[in-house]
């Protein structure tokens, strides 16, 4: 009896198994199944806070920027605009085919309430400063003035103007992320926070709120209002944090597109799956960051020691063997109409950079009998333990003495921002701009400089350069403010992150961009997958 | 009967109340928040955030607030999944996560017992010692470890079932037998014992001596006897199935609330690890008290009302 009801209990699992289609195993050609990086955590454009969310949202909404194929810059929502020539008062000429997708038409008015909502305190958006550049935004946000004081009014229904506090020539590509994205006024009133509910959702993107089950997917169809309806009518995202888990469902075939597996299977991958396989650098940068206000760390020479001894090279091709690149200036040698000021040493080999930083290292009183000893902070993910150990392993040859300390991304970040570190490794992923990254060493921009690294020359270079509404002028200005910094060593840069993703060889339209931004309206499949 | 459900109800009450507080306190003291996150926030905006989730409070109001809205059995919103309620993700996660535990108690069971009943009436026999063997293995096989070896056999190189995910039954398989399989080796050594244990009891070979068949002995007279010891071990196995899916849906991805469980954790999404935990809490002080009351059912000496 109770082995008929064992044998019961798997013919049952069988059949019901045999009855139920693996529905994911095949798919309609006009849908695609794309593997996120984890679980968004909102989908409205103002309350974001995570890069996997820009994915989403940029299928999504429409802002008046927006993503080419290639990730570069394009008219989205704006048919053209044009600056001022103090760089103050920018003015968009919207398209005149913009409609929400239940058919309400979307003027300049939308896009006025979408940066009120966005600064309102009641928002609560985490990335509102985003947008501080604009006309009181950060007394709008802090609660001082209202939001009808934010420097943003429309002209007429198809003309949005946008006045600033301080010239800011990289408004284009600001206004590419989602909280400069319009949201629909007209909903939101009706539903407040329940606008986001797939049942209530109007969006002016390609693609528009299908079904969001947490944890499991989040489907999108195709918008037939947006101005050119795209060619894949369906999306699932599937979140897929574990790099593993992600690579088996790739290679059983359960997902299209995915973005990340783990470095280790680089080898392997290449082999097989030569086809599928698209390596690029990531717009950011990872390094390592000196507090100031450890005694020892203060001291200039112990922190070139440090650096010298960082060999970039072996960190990249030797011990991540993943496809970063190594990097030797802190704004990323990848960024449009500039050049990085590099490391003094980077050409120097690396022996004799040993044998100065022995010598720096004992000018500043460290002996083998007193040897420096510092503890270096890092995230407990294996990659970055490998990294770390390997770092501690090269300080190790000019004497010094490492502890490595470990904690999981909240912990690390915030013991960053209290300053509870000696030495720690950090990571940025910014813009296509310099200022992006240099501006994280001024002293007057809070805890994100966590270093507390505070150079009044450097402060006065930036201060100028924050003046300067000529692009290319800018860029020289920030140059200048660079190839100083570089010589004060406050950060040692380590590497530009790669992306290690997998892509149907059979899907087209896709190409590797600096952002890894990928909007699927670019994307179809070819006739003969139909 | 009824003093003995009152007095038990006020003392899975108080360990409610003592867990809650627990899980309450030792979040708040994990460093970082729920805000951290690479990204630097300036204090302005810092503040609106800590404001829109009560978070600028003084410890002991939030507490308060807290302790109040559970009573209504309102978890609040998740601090960052924050498109959902707490109760909205639970009502998500918790029919995958009863599917699996339930899927998995059940093959566990069934298998367990029929593995153990077989092998109870032939202890010492080659088919016993094969089997005996094989569930040795399986004991000391977590889902962790068996759960990988599954899809690197049933999904990845054979291509017969996902190897994630949800949807259909065929996403369940897997998570299930990787969850079940210590579970069916334990009960089956535990029934293949009792079972062999009650067969030389002098009121079996009574039965045997007064020619009733093998069948109705087994089912009503030895069986009765091996449940007991099943039973206390149930109890603990339905607590330990619940947390081990927390494992089991991470190697699957299931969304089922353990998934949460481990995500908000690390998200220090304080409303969500509470809403969760409560559950769990909930769920295995229930268990206990089921196994409890089944002692009475199934042995008459064990009264309540003392």
């Amino acid at each position: 009896m109770a082995l008929r009801i064992g044998t019961l209990f798997c013919i049952a699992c069988i059949c019901a198994f045999n009855s139920v289609a693996w529905a994911e195993r095949t798919t309609a050609p006009s849908h695609i199944r794309i593997a996120t990086a984890g679980e968004p955590q909102t989908l409205d454009p103002h309350r974001y806070n995570l890069r996997l969310e820009e994915t989403l949202l940029n299928d999504l909404f429409m802002g008046l920027t927006t993503f080419g194929a290639a990730g570069d810059i394009v008219p989205g929502a704006a048919a053209r605009w044009h600056t001022s020539d103090d760089g103050l008062v920018w003015t968009f000429e919207l398209r005149k085919d913009l409609y929400w997708s239940d058919g309400v038409p979307l003027n300049a008015n939308d896009f006025v309430f979408s940066l009120q909502r966005l600064l309102d305190p009641a928002t609560a958006a985490s990335l509102a400063y985003f947008m501080y550049m604009i006309d009181n935004a950060a007394a709008v946000n802090r609660g001082a003035q209202p939001t009808t004081a934010l420097g943003v009014r429309a002209i007429d229904e198809h003309t949005l103007e946008l006045r600033l506090e301080k010239p800011y020539p990289y408004l284009l590509e600001r206004l590419l992320y989602p909280t400069a994205f319009p949201v629909p006024a007209h909903v939101i009133r009706e539903h407040g926070s329940a606008w986001t509910k797939a049942e209530h959702w109007v969006s002016n993107g390609a693609y528009t709120l299908d079904e969001w089950r947490p944890q499991s997917h989040v489907r999108m169809q195709a918008n037939s209002r947006f101005i050119t309806p795209p060619r894949i009518s369906q999306i699932t995202y599937l979140p897929l944090a574990n790099e593993q888990n992600a690579y088996n469902r790739y290679r059983n075939k359960e997902v299209d597109v995915i973005g990340a597996f783990p470095a280790t299977e680089l080898d392997a991958v290449r082999r097989t799956y030569s086809a599928d396989l698209r390596l690029s650098n990531l717009l950011s940068m990872a390094y390592l960051v000196f507090n100031l206000q450890v005694p020892a760390l203060a001291d200039i020479r112990v922190r070139q020691a440090l650096s010298l001894a960082v060999d970039q090279r072996v960190l990249t091709d030797q011990v991540m063997r993943s496809g970063a690149a190594p990097a030797f200036s802190f704004a990323p040698a990848m960024i449009d109409d500039y050049d990085s000021a590099e490391l003094p040493h980077k050409e120097i080999p690396y022996a004799d950079r040993l044998s100065q930083a022995k010598a720096l290292l004992a000018a500043a009183g460290y002996t083998q009998q007193n040897p420096l000893r510092v503890t270096l902070r890092h995230m407990s993910t294996l990659e970055n333990k490998k990294i770390n150990l390997a770092i501690s392993g090269m300080w190790r040859q000019i004497g010094v003495r490492t502890q490595l300390q470990q904690a999981d991304v909240r912990t690390h970040f915030s013991a960053l921002r209290q300053g509870d570190f000696d030495v720690a490794w950090a990571a940025w992923v910014g813009e296509n701009n310099a200022e992006h990254y240099l501006s994280l060493l001024q002293s007057d921009i809070g805890n994100v400089n966590y270093g507390r690294f505070a150079d009044p020359h450097y402060d006065d270079l930036m201060r100028e350069v924050s003046l300067t509404a000529d692009a290319s002028q800018r860029n020289a200005r920030l140059q200048r403010a660079e190839q100083h910094v570089v010589q004060r060593y406050p950060v040692i840069p380590l590497y530009t992150m790669a992306v290690r993703r997998l892509v149907s060889p059979h899907l087209q339209g896709w190409q590797e961009n600096p952002r890894d931004m990928h909007q699927s309206r670019y994307l179809s499949w070819p006739e003969s997958a139909r | 009967m009824a003093a003995y459900l009152l007095r038990r109800g006020i003392y899975t009450l108080l360990s409610l109340w003592v867990i809650v507080s627990a899980v309450f306190f030792m979040l708040r003291l994990a460093p970082g928040g729920p805000f951290d996150s690479e990204r630097a926030l300036p204090p302005e905006v810092e503040a609106n955030l800590m404001a829109a989730y009560n978070l600028d409070a003084p410890l002991y109001v939030q507490y308060g607030r807290f302790l109040g809205d559970l009573t209504r059995g309102d978890f609040g919103p998740s601090f960052t999944q924050k498109d959902f309620s707490v109760a909205e993700l639970i009502g998500a996660g918790l029919p995958t996560s009863l599917a699996l535990g339930i899927g998995a108690l059940s093959l566990a069971l069934s298998v367990g017992l029929a593995l153990g009943t077989f092998c109870g009436r032939r202890t010492g026999s080659f088919a016993d010692g094969i089997l005996m063997s094989i569930t040795n293995v399986s004991l000391a096989l977590p889902p962790i470890i068996t759960g990988p070896i599954l899809i690197l056999v049933f999904a990845v190189t054979l291509s017969w079932l996902p190897s994630g995910g949800s949807g259909s039954a065929g996403h369940l398989l897997l998570p299930v037998i990787a969850l079940a399989l210590p579970y069916i080796a334990a009960i089956a050594r535990l029934i293949r014992g009792a079972v062999a244990e009650a067969a030389r009891e002098q009121f079996i070979v009574t039965a045997y001596a007064k020619g009733i068949g093998r069948q109705r002995i087994l089912w009503h007279h030895i069986m009765p006897t091996a449940a007991i010891p099943l039973v206390s071990f149930l109890g603990p196995a339905a607590a330990g199935l619940l947390t081990g899916s927390v494992v089991v849906e991470q190697i699957f991805d299931l969304p089922g609330i353990g998934r949460y469980f481990v995500q908000a954790a690390l998200n220090r999404d304080y409303t969500l690890v509470m809403g969760v935990a409560v559950i769990y809490a909930m769920a295995i002080l229930f268990f206990n008290l089921l196994v409890d009351l089944a002692y009475g059912v199934l042995d008459p000496r064990i009264r309540f009302d003392r």
